[in-house]
């Protein structure tokens, strides 16, 4: 085993709200070590971020470390003066952010921002630049010399996110802390970056702390985890034993009730109850003890404390039930239902509740009266059906057009060209009687929350405008209310609160018992749950599936996420730059992939699975999504795509001709050479 | 948490919705800020309207002395004629508050419609922004003196620049909240459910709206008092005898050396007022920011 | 860059003509004949009938409005009918005066805008914050006429330091002009600077809290070049486009500074013209404040897309 590189000590933060003070962070202790990448776990609120921050002494001017000490290279960081520690960051430890679309100047050359890492750090100006053409190649920013000079807003946001790196690694720096470093980025991005940073790591021999939400990023890329809750570390050790035999019932819960893209498939997600909590109203206790279900007295009382389990020293756990019983007890409940999730709900022969045809939506493109802008083709003879009590997963990467086909499903856009027919009847108009027709019949979940819910209104006036849309005569409204809430799980007492009294989770139930109050046959579920903790996802996911399920709703469910489309869908459909590439069976699609894009997908996804060698054969895609403003030739993938004329020239078809949507029975791809596909994907899988 | 009383019936919920939005408003005022900034104002309104009960000889009164100094019968001195200059401060402010209290309204409630008619017909909307834009255009002084030629220097030009000068500053915060209001969810949730467009606008964007409006309402009553000074001063404003802050300003700039008080008398009245006015927006705001921090 | 002076542009000659339009109309709406105005109380109708002839009144209004803008564009202001002398000729007796006044209070308000932004954007806590936070919203507060009023009350009169009203040109005795100058100029400036100075504080908060600055704070820059090249680099197009707004209404303040300081310039000018009727050189001062107003705010965003790469690169 190495060395530690930094050890983290009893880290205590707080923070000062005028007289009040909270204390954020509690007895946070682990080490980082060379040649390894350290996961910090946590949802929103967990104290992760503020942990690196912490370390690098950035925290906000209201926080403050209140103990512990942070040991680098035998010295205290917390300890030195202003100056020292100025010296040490981003010369010895250096930092990634989450959003590359913020974290550069924007009025700087990516050259100049690269070589002010050095030059602040001694070297002297044309040598930096010298240096700066080799950190961008070193990343992988292809013609380095030639970009060197160009501005942030010039590179996509994977690009820019490799120029964050290569300022991170400038001054050979020996630890990296990245905080979130793809959760911004599309997921086949997100491949890219993750398999940059893994190569760094072991060509540069640094060590990594990355900071994370996602069980599956740790999964595929580090090697030892430490799991944060309400500011505490509640278990740490390496990723393969803590993701094997987990310790604490929050890791063991986190872990179960993820969405998986592989594997048998089971009618319910274990779900955690309740929800994140907020570090200034932490529980008494262990702070997770509202949401286990093996608390007991002691856990109410006392808080547990990080000690290593009998057996495996390695392993440390903050548990006073796993103590006690030298490891956590077999779960009461742990095989799923083995109820089948597909089944009864679904008849093949059912007429379509929804039919779209042919659908294209088209966006000026601006400018003004000297300049047009040439117009934006998101949608782009698109072809859907829907039955009702079935699930249609609409999956693809942000810009693929996903957003605008849905919504104008409901008329917030207009169709350009096309038909939309909703139970038999064609809408593609919206007249007022198709806009009715629609609104009684297709209604909207939005992806955000926060947003979706106005704050001025309380629950049930929010509920109540949608009853009145149902035509329900006031007096009626009351009792129908509380079945709505009583449908998604929460209680009618909380009918007169403000949606800020409520949770992301409890906000989105709130906005599916909105959308189901004029009892329509279709839900639209634009991203219901990408804007959740993964802890809350498994809620919202599984009273989706109830009411699709009861009421025999037709789900038409869009998402970035391929584990939680899968998990849903009984058919998936997957979109690139405005066109279906691939349509079929949920489990046919999954496993047997016949367009290139959805393989590459899959590939790219991260599982919460262990394994030192999926980041090598992960299928890792090359540049960005070409501009919807000037698609391609031919096949919109062919710029990007493995088996096309990138990788063999003669393949000129790719490029002329455009690949229809066919394919053996329900199951359709749109690609010249389908087989090729199919064993990109099995490849990928051994 | 807001404590909500669990036993309220619907009726009950919507009579809120409509009374929460002024409720709010008013419980600024509750404030410190907003109570001194109220209290000054009524006092200063009061003293103009009740000005000839309080003065019974009027604001044209001569004593025998001009240019007396500051004493407690005179607070501010004599003018030149011997006349009380606090007296014709007083009856002054009746016209800077009759001025603004009369113009500012009609400019937020013109200005607001037009701002939000692009709810109704983007043309219409796009079309008012380019009216905007020109009255932008026009600093304020030029913008008085246009309308001073059209109409004729007196009470009614001052009013009417005071409306169009405050037209542009209201129109563009009703555009702004509109823009940003009709792109959120909940907008687009309630178009999704069929929700009627006059229901949206009063029950989704008028209330978020409205806030930015109230402070600049306060605001541009300040811009409005100033106006009539700076006209005023120039003589292009209210015309003498009817004595009005500027009109003040405008004779005491010339005896400033006799009597320094003949200028100063109207300009701690116009920072009174200014200051009121600002203390009742800075109030409102902190009431707004505080609404939608939560 | 070609981009965005392309979307600009057809905004600023829809203003530069909206403005004409109102311009020219301006003597036609304050009613009076300008026919009957020359020619004298006693003329008959023949000899009026002739001037209308003469000065083209005759015509639909599209076709003076044609003739009118025709004279502008080649330096033909008109002339005034009340004095009879041309327009531009009257103008050039007063430019000097207004143009001392409209330098020393740009760069005024420019240095002091920047300045007291600058510093209360960078000093963001203790007594010094809460002072300059109290004295930028004062000055914001108080309009160039009440400012210049009370510097005539405070440094005129109480303190008896600088003179309170006349003019002698700064060229001609520099000295004298310029302790003529100081009090009008700060009058006129203070209000903008201060406005100037909120919208850079603010800009300046609003940067510090971009990831690029934690970023740069990360790489181990020093604070003092994070100030400089990231915080107000980033802030300096805010403070362009601030200035470049507030000269239109600095310049306009100066038809009540002149009035108050006793300056012989165009802001007087125009006063005195609208008494007097006198409303061809009334539209030329109106016309060209507006024009002046709107280049200059072109010439802001100029800048700022020129400071901008985003918008420059377009």
């Amino acid at each position: 085993m190495a060395a530690n590189l930094l050890e983290v000590r009893n880290l205590g933060t707080t923070f000062r709200f005028g007289q009040a003070e909270v204390q954020a962070l509690h007895e946070v202790s682990f080490e980082a070590r060379t040649g390894r990448v350290l996961g910090i776990v946590g949802e929103s609120g967990s104290g992760k971020s503020l942990t690196a921050r912490a370390i690098m002494r950035m925290l906000p001017e209201t926080a403050s470390v209140s103990n512990g000490e942070v040991l680098f290279e035998s010295g205290n960081l917390l300890d030195l003066p202003e100056a020292r520690m100025r010296s040490i960051r981003g010369s010895k430890i250096a930092m990634v952010f989450q959003d590359p679309q913020a974290a550069l100047n924007p009025v700087k050359t990516v050259g100049w921002q690269i070589e002010e890492a050095l030059v602040v750090h001694g070297m002297n100006k044309s040598r930096a630049r010298a240096r700066a053409i080799e950190l961008l190649g070193q990343v992988g920013i292809p013609e380095p010399d030639k970009r060197i000079d160009d501005f942030p807003h010039q590179f996509s946001g994977g690009m820019r996110q490799r120029v964050v790196i290569a300022i991170a690694i400038a001054n050979s720096a020996k630890l990296i802390i990245a905080d979130e470093p793809t959760t911004a980025l599309d997921v086949t991005i997100q491949a890219q970056v993750l398999r940059l940073l893994v190569d760094l790591k072991s060509r540069l021999d640094i060590g990594v702390i990355l900071i994370t939400h996602d069980m599956g990023v740790v999964a595929e890329i580090c090697d030892d985890i430490v799991v944060m809750y309400g500011g505490r570390v509640v278990e740490r050790g390496a990723v393969a034993g803590v993701f094997a035999a987990p310790q604490h019932p929050y890791t063991r819960n986190l872990l179960r009730s993820m969405p998986r893209i592989e594997g048998v498939r089971t009618a319910r997600l274990p779900t955690i109850p309740g929800s994140t909590p907020d570090l200034s109203r932490l529980p008494s206790g262990c702070a997770f003890h509202p949401r286990c279900q093996f608390a007991e007295d002691i856990c109410l009382r006392e808080v547990p404390v990080l000690l290593p389990m009998a057996g495996s020293p390695e392993r440390e756990a903050a548990c006073h039930v796993a103590r006690q019983n030298a490891g956590l007890p077999p779960d009461p409940d742990p095989t799923p239902s083995s109820e089948p999730l597909a089944g009864v709900r679904t008849s093949g022969s059912a007429p379509a509740i929804l039919e779209i045809e042919d659908l294209s939506v088209t966006f000026p493109g601006g400018g003004g009266w000297l300049r047009r802008e040439k117009p934006i083709v998101a949608v782009d003879g698109v072809s859907l059906s829907l039955r009702p009590g079935e699930t249609l997963g609409l999956v693809g990467e942000s810009g693929c057009g996903k957003t605008s086909l849905s919504r104008t499903i409901v008329g917030l856009n207009r169709p350009s060209s096309g038909y939309i027919r909703v139970a038999g009847e064609d809408v593609t108009d919206f007249g007022a009687e198709a806009a009715a027709h629609v609104r009684r019949t297709v209604q909207y979940v939005f992806q955000d929350p926060y947003a979706s819910l106005n704050p001025r209104l309380s629950i049930r006036q929010i509920l109540s405008e949608a009853l009145e849309q149902r035509g329900l005569p006031g007096r009626q409204r009351e009792a129908a209310a509380r079945a709505l809430m009583d449908m998604v799980g929460l209680d009618a007492a909380y009918l007169d609160r403000y949606p800020k009294a409520f949770s992301g989770g409890q906000r989105q139930r709130i906005g599916i018992a909105r959308a189901l109050a004029v009892e329509p046959r279709v839900l639209i579920c634009d991203e219901p749950v990408s804007a959740l903790d993964v802890s809350i996802q498994a809620q919202v996911i599984n009273i989706l599936a109830d009411l699709r399920d009861r009421l025999g709703l037709g789900i038409l469910f869009i998402a970035h996420d391929l584990s939680v489309v899968r998990h849903l869908s009984d058919r998936v459909a997957v979109m690139y730059l405005g066109r279906i590439v691939e349509i079929g069976p949920a489990s046919d699609v999954y496993e047997h992939p016949l367009h290139p894009y959805t393989a590459v997908l899959l590939s790219s996804t991260p599982k919460p699975v262990p394994d030192p060698s999926a980041m090598q054969r992960k299928l890792v895609l090359g540049g960005d999504m070409p501009s919807p403003r000037n698609p391609p030739s031919g096949c919109r993938f062919r710029t990007r795509c493995p088996i096309g004329p990138l990788a063999d020239p003669s393949r000129r078809i790719c490029i002329e001709k455009d690949p229809l949507l066919v394919g053996p029975g329900e199951h359709k791809s749109a690609c010249h050479f389908p087989d090729e596909a199919a064993g990109l994907a099995v490849q990928s899988k051994a | 948490m807001t404590a909500t009383n669990p036993t309220e019936t619907h009726a009950g919920g919507r009579r809120r919705l409509m009374g929460e939005g002024l409720g709010r408003y008013i419980a600024a005022l509750g404030q410190p800020k907003g109570l001194i900034g109220s209290g000054l104002l009524v006092l200063l309104v009061l003293a103009a309207v009740f000005a000839p009960i309080l003065f019974p000889g009027g604001v044209d009164q001569q004593s025998r002395d001009s240019f007396l100094l500051p004493s407690l019968l005179h607070p501010f001195g004599t003018d030149e004629l011997g006349r009380d200059i606090f007296v014709r401060c007083v009856y002054a402010l009746q016209v800077s508050i009759s001025l603004v209290i009369v113009a500012v309204p009609i400019a937020a409630v013109l200005g607001t419609l037009m701002g939000l008619s692009g709810a109704i017909s983007g043309l219409l909307g796009e079309a008012f922004q380019r009216v905007f834009d020109i009255i932008l255009g026009f600093p304020s002084l030029v913008l008085g003196i246009c309308i001073v030629i059209v109409i004729g220097p007196g009470w009614l030009a001052l009013a009417t620049t005071i409306v169009v000068f405050s037209l542009p500053q209201f129109g563009r915060l009703a555009r702004g909240a509109l823009l940003s209001e009709q792109g959120r969810e909940y907008v687009l949730a309630a178009r999704v459910l069929g929700v009627s467009r006059p229901k949206i606008m009063i029950r989704h964007i008028l209330p978020n709206a409205l806030d930015p409006i109230f402070v600049q309402v306060s605001l541009s009553m300040i811009g409005g008092i100033f106006i009539e000074a700076a006209l005023s001063i120039v003589g292009l404003g209210i015309q003498p005898p009817t004595p009005s802050l500027g009109t003040l300003l405008n004779v005491g700039i010339r005896y400033v050396y006799a009597q320094p008080m003949y200028t100063a008398g109207p300009i701690i009245m116009l920072l009174l007022l200014a200051l009121a006015f600002n203390l009742i927006a800075d109030a409102l705001n902190a009431q707004v920011l505080k609404t939608r921090g939560e | 860059m070609f981009g965005f002076l392309a979307r600009r542009l057809p905004s600023v000659v829809f203003m530069l003509l909206a403005t004409s339009v109102i311009a020219f109309l301006l003597p036609r709406l304050a009613g009076g004949d300008p026919a009957q105005t020359i020619a004298g109380a006693d003329a008959t109708a023949e000899q009026v009938a002739a001037i209308r002839v003469e000065l083209g009144l005759d015509q639909p209004v599209y076709a003076q409005y044609g003739r009118w803008l025709g004279d502008l564009l080649v330096g033909d202001l008109g002339t005034s009918l009340i004095t009879s002398r041309p327009v531009g000729q009257l103008i050039m007796a007063r430019l000097g005066s207004t143009l001392e006044l409209a330098i020393a209070a740009t760069v005024l308000m420019v240095v002091l805008g920047i300045g007291l932004g600058i510093l209360a954007g960078s000093i963001r806590k203790g007594a010094g914050r809460a002072g300059l936070d109290g004295a930028v919203s004062v000055l914001l507060a108080t309009p160039p006429h009440v400012t210049g009023l009370i510097l005539i009350l405070v440094l005129g009169i109480t303190f008896n330091l600088l003179p309170i009203s006349g003019e002698v040109s700064v060229l001609r005795d520099p000295l004298v002009g310029i302790s003529l100058l100081i009090m009008p100029a700060l009058a006129l400036a203070l209000p903008q600077a201060a406005m100037i100075a909120r919208l850079i504080q603010a800009r300046m908060y609003q940067v510090r809290q971009e990831e690029f600055v934690d970023l740069a704070i990360a790489k181990g820059v020093p604070p003092r070049r994070i100030v400089l090249s990231h915080i107000l680099r980033n802030s300096m197009g805010t403070a362009v486009v601030a200035t470049g707004i507030r000269v239109g209404e600095l310049l306009a303040g100066a038809v009540v500074i002149e009035a108050i300081f006793a300056r012989n310039g165009l802001g007087l000018m125009a006063v005195d013209a609208v008494s007097s009727r006198d409303y061809q050189v009334v539209q030329i001062v109106v016309l060209g404040a507006v024009v002046i107003a709107v280049l200059v705010h072109l010439l802001s965003e100029i800048l700022l897309a020129a400071l901008d790469p985003r918008i420059r690169l377009q």
